[in-house]
């Protein structure tokens, strides 16, 4: 399994937007997306917990080339709160209820697009990781709320 | 200020090829999917299971 890349990335936002995914980038992806210079494996995704997007989704997973169980797809379908995947081209977390964010629709309302992808305000990144008070978000939060104030000075900038 | 200022003149196919990086974790990566019925189960079964190291413990 190799990185994700921008290529990659650009196949998920095809295939979504394809079969109507609502969805954003979130944690340090979504932050990288919106220049933030770090690390990370995989790729977060914060989907909206409808009916509707859970149907949406599994059809979109398996243009990508994720390899569904039937099994697998009832849980996605089911949409449980986290679900890991790495049985695809990619690693892809997808979080139907990110800690820290209420509602899916109040961060759909914040987004951002960098280049064509929805991603979650940084505010609501922050949030999440503060939320969920892990030791490596502890870690990663001063440099995350730093940026934040750097990209929050740029958008204000005429 | 001036890392930051770096990154954003970077096109971003070439910041997400420094940024995404592929390294083994330990238990994490050794299934091919996992799902939680709550962020709660998932966090508990990450402390339960994983290296402390990886940082995915709370604070």
């Amino acid at each position: 399994m190799g990185a994700f890349e921008y290529r990659q990335a650009e196949e998920v936002r095809t295939a979504f937007d394809a079969y109507g995914v609502r969805y954003l980038f979130i944690g340090k992806s979504g932050a990288i997306l919106l220049g933030f210079p770090d690390t990370t494996q995989d790729a977060d995704l914060f989907v909206e917990n409808s009916a509707e997007n859970g149907q949406a989704l599994v059809r979109a997973l398996k243009e990508l080339g994720f390899d569904l169980t039937l099994e697998q797809e009832s849980e996605v379908l089911r949409r449980k709160d986290f679900i890991q995947l790495k049985n695809g081209p990619f690693d892809l977390d997808l979080i139907f209820a990110p800690d820290g964010i209420e509602r899916f629709e109040d961060a759909w309302q914040r987004r951002v697009t960098a280049e064509g992808f929805p991603v979650c305000h940084p505010d609501d990144i922050i949030a999440s990781k503060r939320a969920a008070n892990r030791v490596k978000d502890r870690e990663s939060l001063p440099r995350l709320e730093a940026f934040r104030d750097y990209w929050k000075a740029r958008q204000e900038k005429p | 200020m001036e890392e930051f200022e770096a990154a954003r003149r970077r096109p971003l196919p070439l910041r997400m090829r420094y940024a995404f990086i592929h390294t083994y974790k330990p238990v994490l990566d050794d299934a091919p999917f996992r799902a939680f019925d709550s962020m709660a189960d998932y966090r508990r079964w990450c402390e339960a299971n994983l290296p402390a190291w990886l940082g995915y413990g709370r604070v």
